[in-house]
């Protein structure tokens, strides 16, 4: 491979990640934008979400990259993984909102944030002791079409991840621009208090950014699932902690912001792993979370909440 | 002292003795147990316990204390580990030359040979190590929080979750330090006069306790303190404390050190008695654990979190597992395969998690609160010697000698919110000794005026200064220091700390006690503690009878008017030149108000020169020399009180008519 192909292979391999970890930022921004609160439960609810979507594979027969499907069979079996992963991770999201941290929504100090890391620890040790530590064959039906540019290889996985991550985002744009709802959540992110004094159901719009992020958390987790081959225990934390990251990067609460620090970390995560080695690349990851924090706090896209004193 | 006072604060003493007492107790029985108790593996345990009662300790500080969640605490018990571990083991061995010789001759260091060149091996003792380990992890924490605490609190717990699996990351992969995932081994017990630790249990014990206790008496002498204090301030409402004179910086990073110095001595302490350090000894559930401890004791309280460590230690090494047997032996009675093989062990996590969930759903003050309950009033308290008018004891508090000319002095100050303009191009003066009102409409730009004053809010042009000194540019501690002080429209106390701790807090900067004298604590700062106290305990006695039996509560449990009183209190402790007051009656109804007016009037006379934002024109006629009226951020009339009431464009600002009917 010459430095340009390899160049491109990372490109390729970036630009999945990016979306990953986009759809994951986008649960953090849209909560934080509305609460200011950093939901670690997001972390795990990630995992669960790409265990569902296994168990949901397995459920069809299909185990391992044994069983390739094509056609119809194959667009229903992935239609079903992703609904079924995202609708089950939005409940839980639900859940956690209105069962835990609703009663807490007037407590000042720290009770929301802990609450959550409780949370992602129940997520995280429920997950472990009934499915175990080791790693899953994650059962992936794509035929292993793949294209040549040049050295670097596109295999279908990528495009179909690309593509799922666009109509997913380009969704929930559409919907926070233009549904009530949606225009709903961006006045709460504003002014809670002027968004309520405007006839806004807070409590739906909360739960709405729950169920939301949640759900592309699913998403998200099936698609590391696809892309990976696997499905662990504790892939939560470092996929979050990136994708926390890019939600950071992109200014938090800002909701473009979010799919570009994705896409932003996802590049520089394959780059860096390049360069550098994998070994070390939480470290990269977290030096630019703190270079972003102490130098652009706003983020590349400015942060859309307020700051709430 | 009025007789119908609660006990003056000297009268506290007899929990404090109380809770000395029990300490006293405990710390006896445990020196005696292993004398009845001869079992190595539960002294080993109990030793370990202590290990993470001191980490609890430490992490209490920063959590508990002063309010910065901290998700990666175990880095900093990994860096005293690892410390101790480098420099007592054969992991890191640099070629012997006579340069060392200087460190072998006080045994730090010694030459030995392996076949091939000459070595240096590290011979650290544990009795240097211990308190060097503190201060090693300490400059790691300050290194670690510079760049991080100006950050917003939630921010803060998720950089330190990533930096304390940086250190773990560290560890892992730099063998040539850490020996990698292997882990150091070899690892040097400690000695003592010739007297080998070895692997028995229980000089460790004994180190342990000693170290339990000495870490217990420092977090109760911090508590206490002016450092205690700043801490709480800064976990209660940043904004306010740094409005009344704490450095928010400094004392953040104070915190972090000091509970990284905890961790630090307690990861020598651990690495010796185990006498190998592998990263997994660090890793985010070490952290978590920790977290869970403080948690659960009550964040804030020191017994807590000792109480909170034990219990979680004894769940772990006791409980679960003898739980598991009990599980078994219903399973073989009742024939229940899946009973037999439960291992309750690896539900911790799980427990832990459903720990922290439920305390902060039902008891966010943890089992041992910090904030004692105190008992409401009796109705003859609330009732006796209710005073009218001004101040009393007044003479107590002294006087202020104004200067003449002019003591603060705008100039063409601007504040731009985005496209907002709050404040155009204001001046005014506020002269030594005098009193001005600062009048107009709601959004007028008035508590953006005190915000640009006190460093709160940035000006984008102009000037402010205080008897000659520039304040713009300055953050809002050194703006208190400078003589300004102020209350806040929306009250913004310290909600859980009491009358008397508020009013302390006020006094922060004109007090001088550090660290070290707060933990030594000297006759200089025992006097200097009573004094403070004694003078808090003035100019709370200044409501007279609304706030001295009270000075024992936490503020929270005040009436509205009351919390403005101490917010008043809280502001002329530290000793002003002059005091900013952002509508100090409001919600007060028309007797409070006159009864405020009155009592603001004799401070005035004492010679103390007042800043007022004022809606109650009664209350501005009663005070003020001058009014300032400001209207959208502009200032449209100055004069006397009966001048400006009669100005045509104030009319209209206010009113929304034109003057005269």
């Amino acid at each position: 491979m010459t430095a340009g192909d390899l160049f491109l292979q990372q490109a390729i391999n970036g630009l999945s990640l990016g979306a990953m970890y986009s759809l994951l930022a986008l649960g953090f921004t849209l909560v934080y934008g509305i609460m200011e609160l950093i939901n670690f439960a997001h972390f795990n609810v990630f995992m669960v979400g790409s265990m569902i979507a296994m168990l949901v594979l397995q459920a069809f027969g299909l185990s391992g990259q044994q069983t390739i499907l094509t056609g119809l069979p194959l667009v229903g079996v992935l239609l079903v993984g992703f609904v079924v992963s995202m609708v089950g991770c939005g409940l839980i999201g639900v859940f956690i909102e209105r069962f835990l941290l609703r009663p807490l929504r007037n407590v000042k100090g720290p009770a929301a944030m802990i609450t959550t890391i409780g949370v992602s620890y129940i997520l995280f040790n429920v997950v472990l002791l009934t499915l175990g530590t080791d790693s899953k064959n994650f059962p992936n039906p794509l035929p292993p079409i793949k294209w040549e540019i040049g050295g670097a290889v596109l295999r279908m996985r990528e495009v179909l991840i690309w593509g799922i991550a666009l109509v997913l985002m380009g969704g929930l744009t559409y919907f926070v621009t233009y549904t009530k709802l949606g225009k709903a959540m961006r006045a709460t992110a504003q002014d809670p208090e002027a968004a309520r004094m405007m006839g806004v159901e807070v409590d739906k719009v909360v739960m709405s950014a729950f169920f939301l992020g949640s759900a592309l958390a699913g998403a998200s987790g099936m698609i590391f699932g696809l892309y990976y081959n696997l499905a662990k225990v504790d892939i939560g934390f470092a996929a979050g902690l990136r994708a926390f990251t890019a939600a950071v990067l992109g200014g938090i609460g800002n909701v473009p912001g979010a799919m570009l620090g994705g896409v932003l970390i996802g590049l520089i995560e394959s780059g860096s792993g390049q360069v550098i080695g994998a070994a070390w690349t939480d470290v990269v990851i977290f030096g630019i979370l703190v270079l972003v924090l102490v130098f652009r706090p706003a983020g590349l896209l400015g942060r859309l909440a307020p700051n709430k004193s | 002292m009025n007789a119908i006072a609660t006990a003056h604060p000297s009268a506290a003493l007899t929990h404090q003795q109380r809770s000395l007492l029990l300490a006293t107790l405990a710390f006896i029985f445990f020196t005696l147990l292993p004398q009845f108790w001869d079992n190595d593996g539960d002294l080993d345990s109990l030793a370990n316990a202590m290990s993470y009662a001191t980490l609890a300790l430490g992490l209490n500080i920063v959590v508990g204390f002063a309010g910065l969640l901290d998700l990666g605490y175990a880095a900093f018990f990994a860096i005293g580990a690892y410390y101790y571990g480098i420099f007592t083991s054969f992991q890191v061995m640099p070629p012997w030359s006579e340069s060392w010789a200087p460190l072998a001759t006080i045994g730090l260091v010694e030459k030995i040979n392996q076949g091939g060149p000459d070595l240096v091996h590290f011979t650290l003792s544990f009795w240097i190590a211990l308190p060097t380990g503190g201060l090693v992890a300490a400059l790691f924490g300050v290194l670690f929080g510079l760049p991080v605490l100006r950050l917003r609190g939630d921010y803060l717990a998720i950089v330190t979750l990533g930096f304390g699996e940086i250190v773990q990351i560290c560890a892992r992969n730099l063998d040539w330090l850490t020996n990698g995932a292997a882990g150091l081994n070899g690892v040097q017990g400690p000695k003592l006069f010739g007297y080998r630790f070895g692997v028995h249990a229980e000089p460790y014990y004994y180190v342990g306790l000693v170290l339990v206790a000495f870490l217990v008496f420092v977090s109760f002498r911090l508590r206490g303190s002016r450092i205690g204090r700043a801490w709480m301030a800064i976990r209660e409402d940043e904004t306010a404390a740094s409005a009344m004179g704490v450095n928010l910086v400094h004392y953040k990073l104070l915190a972090f050190a000091m509970g990284a110095a905890f961790a630090g001595m307690t990861g020598v302490f651990f690495i010796a008695k185990l006498q190998t350090a592998t990263p997994e000894m660090f890793n985010s559930a070490v952290s978590s654990m920790l977290l869970v401890m403080v948690v659960l004791g009550g964040m804030g309280s020191v017994w807590g979190v000792v109480i909170g460590a034990v219990l979680l230690q004894m769940m772990q090494t006791w409980f679960l597992p003898q739980m598991s047997v009990w599980l078994h032996d219903i399973g073989k009675m009742t024939g229940s395969p899946m009973l037999q093989n439960v291992d309750m062990v690896q539900w911790t996590q799980l427990i832990f998690g459903v720990i922290l969930v439920l305390m902060m759903l039902f008891r966010r003050e943890g089992l041992v609160p910090a904030v004692r309950k105190v008992a409401p009033l009796t109705m003859e308290q609330q009732t006796a010697h209710v005073v009218r008018g001004g101040f009393q004891g007044l003479d107590k508090i002294g006087r202020w000698t104004p200067g003449t000319g002019v003591a603060l002095d705008i100039k063409d100050v601007v504040v731009k919110f985005g496209g907002l303009v709050a404040l155009n191009k204001v001046s005014l003066q506020v002269p030594e000794g005098g009193v001005v009102a600062v009048i107009g409409p709601n959004g007028s730009g008035k508590s953006t005026l005190f915000n640009v004053i006190t460093g709160l809010v940035a000006a984008d042009s102009g000037s402010i200064t205080f008897q000659g000194v520039e304040l713009l540019g300055l953050a809002p501690h050194q703006v208190l220091e400078n003589g300004v002080a102020r209350t806040f429209q929306n009250i913004r106390l310290f909600a859980n700390l009491t009358v008397l701790e508020n009013v302390l807090i006020g006094e922060h900067a004109r007090l001088t006690t550090g660290p070290f004298g707060a933990v030594i604590r000297p006759p200089s700062v025992v006097k200097e503690e009573s004094r403070a106290t004694e003078w808090a305990m003035n100019i709370i006695a200044l409501f007279g009878n609304r706030l001295t039996p009270r000075w024992d509560q936490p503020v929270t449990a005040l009436s509205y008017a009351n919390r403005r009183r101490v917010e008043i209190a809280r502001a002329i402790a530290s000793r002003p030149k002059i005091l900013l007051l952002d509508e100090p009656t409001a919600g007060m109804n028309p007797a409070e108000s006159l009864e405020l007016a009155e009592q603001i009037k004799s401070l005035h006379d004492l010679g103390l020169t007042i800043l007022l934002i004022e809606h109650k024109l009664d209350v501005v006629t009663r005070l003020a020399d001058n009014v300032i009226v400001l209207d959208h951020g502009d200032k449209i009339a100055e004069g006397l009180p009966d001048v400006v009431r009669k100005d045509e464009e104030v009319l209209r600002a206010y009113l929304g008519r034109a003057g005269g009917h």
